[in-house]
């Protein structure tokens, strides 16, 4: 029998096999070159309880829809507690309320309708029009990371671009005018680790540190526009009103947690993306002229853009907890049963996406893929996200050219976490374009 | 607030008329009445294509064309996509609207 994927020209992606009963998606391999893994899943058991993880990996594209659409029977607030620091939440908990100014838990991880209430307060602030007025001050940002780098002919991505872009730009949001761009970083996988699983207690009190550095860093912009209200976001959140009469404003608890949830989703996640822009610029020459052709085509920019997330999704996996015995995808959760979504499998489901390793910018269907997952907890940066990365794009491809990996493929290493699939360090040489 | 009426018709064919207040936008009159496939995942910001409507014919000229913002996220569904899409969370209902109609689109 001919699998359908060859029939349809597509390299056959692979199916099933044993990786099931023998692997795991915290195994560092599997977690850092899953797409084998994924495969077999949506074959064989699309609905798979990873032993190691102590979760049910939930890997098609319509289970995963259906979840996100309720969000009463599957609690983002329960799984994500459960996943939080998961095997030291106490210990962690203690270094936080001791030497970081308290703890502070995920105001927008919780579960309608309080989710619907902190929810509505930061909708505005991210809708594509209002990000679109952001478009030339994020432009001179990227041209300047640009400039400075493009000369040198040969540079980590990670560290000469995805990050200090994503830094400047979310900072800026925030109303943040000095910072310490690496610590920046630093703290924001302290904290990103807190959901990836792997990380052993030595690493865990290290990012307990992490954080309390950048609580209190934070809790001092709080502090500060209290007092002096400025045209930014703290001060948005700080001020915030809602039309809920018995709690007309976020408490300070709620304040904390929300800029630094927006401080972090707003660069590790966006900076993976541009980084794996990167990747592929230097491994798909055929993509990279097609965009050399394109840099003023906005269409296709954003084409480029929803392709990049559908294939590399930076976020993979984010959890969810049932809170009833309910049926999933023909398998019988019990209540308490701790998911993790896996949006890179559902990005690569074949009868969703045709030939899902292909990167093909004309998909018709290109909307639909699920890297910023979907329901009401679809994330709430993706406008501003989607405008960095194209930005990035175009301006990268106006100035350089040529791209090329300096390590091979196989040599790439991923941060361990099984919430994202994020390039540590991307070597890439490239020419200033002519 | 004046009150308006607007139809949606679902996917299935089911015609629900709801009543809806000029001022809001199309989006909040159907999901805030249960309007199937009016999901409005990001909550009316124009960045997810999940309140997608066929505007019915006689009432083009009055709900207007999608501002290019708009038609880059229509872009995103373009198996599905006709003419008459719009994104119920870019159409502020007004009185010169009352009784519009429109079809829901599939979605997922």
């Amino acid at each position: 029998m001919v699998a359908t994927t060859e029939a349809a020209g597509c390299p056959f992606t692979g199916k099933g096999g044993p990786i099931l009963e023998t692997g795991s998606l915290i195994d560092p391999e599997i977690s850092a070159r899953p797409k084998a893994y994924y495969d077999a899943m949506r074959a064989d058991d699309p609905i798979h309880l990873d032993p190691k993880l102590g979760m049910y990996l939930v890997s098609r594209f319509d289970d995963i829809q259906s979840i996100q659409r309720d969000p009463i029977t599957f609690s983002v607030y329960e799984g994500y507690n459960a996943q939080y620091a998961k095997g030291y939440f106490e210990e962690f908990k203690q270094i936080l309320e001791r030497d970081g100014g308290g703890y502070f838990p995920d105001a927008i991880m919780s579960d309608p309708p309080y989710h619907t209430r902190i929810r509505k307060l930061m909708d505005n602030a991210f809708s594509a029009h209002r990000v679109r007025e952001l478009e030339p001050r994020i432009s001179e940002i990227v041209v300047d990371v640009l400039e400075g780098m493009a000369d040198k002919g040969q540079v980590d991505v990670v560290k000469a671009f995805s990050v200090p872009v994503t830094i400047r730009v979310i900072c800026e949001q925030l109303g943040i005018a000095q910072y310490n761009a690496d610590n920046i970083q630093r703290w924001s996988l302290a904290v990103t680790a807190q959901i990836g699983r792997m990380q052993n207690r030595e690493q865990m009190i290290e990012n307990a540190k992490g954080l309390c550095e950048l609580q209190h860093f934070l809790i001092a912009q709080i502090r500060d526009r209290q007092d002096h209200p400025k045209e930014d976001m703290i001060s948005d959140l700080v001020h915030a009103r809602t039309d809920d009469q018995a709690e007309p404003t976020l408490t300070f608890k709620e304040v904390v947690s929300l800029v630094r949830a927006l401080m972090i989703a707003g660069n590790e996640t966006t900076a993976t993306a541009m980084t794996n822009m990167f990747y592929i610029l230097a491994t798909q020459p055929k993509v990279a002229e097609i965009l050399k052709r394109s840099a003023d085509d906005d269409r296709l920019l954003s084409r480029f853009v929803e392709e990049l997330l559908r294939i590399e999704p930076p976020v993979r996996g984010l959890s969810r907890m049932t809170t009833k015995e309910v049926e999933v995808g023909g398998k019988l959760l019990p209540k308490g049963a701790h998911l993790l979504l896996m949006y890179a499998s559902a990005n690569d489901q074949e009868d969703v996406f045709p030939c899902p390793r292909e990167f093909d910018m004309e998909r018709s269907n290109l909307g639909r893929h699920v890297a910023f997952g979907g329901g009401p907890h679809r994330c709430i940066g993706l406008s501003l996200a989607r405008m960095e990365i194209r930005v990035a794009a175009r301006e990268v491809i106006r100035r350089l050219d040529h791209f090329k990996l300096d390590i091979p493929v196989e040599e790439i290493r991923y941060l361990p976490t099984v919430a994202t699939h994020s390039i540590e360090k991307l070597p890439v040489s490239f020419s200033r374009r002519v | 607030m004046s009150a308006l009426e607007v139809t949606f018709v679902e996917e299935d064919g089911t015609v629900r008329t709801v009543a809806a207040d000029a001022g809001q936008t199309l989006m909040e009159a159907g999901k805030g009445n249960g309007v199937v496939g009016i999901l409005a995942d990001c909550g009316g910001s124009c960045a997810c294509a999940t309140c997608h409507v066929y505007v019915d014919a006689d009432w083009l000229e009055a709900v207007g064309a999608p501002d290019d913002v708009e038609a880059e996220m229509l872009d995103m569904v373009s198996d599905v996509r006709r003419d008459t899409s719009r994104l119920a969370c870019q159409i502020r209902l007004t009185d010169r609207l009352n009784g519009l109609r429109v079809a829901v689109a599939p979605y997922a």
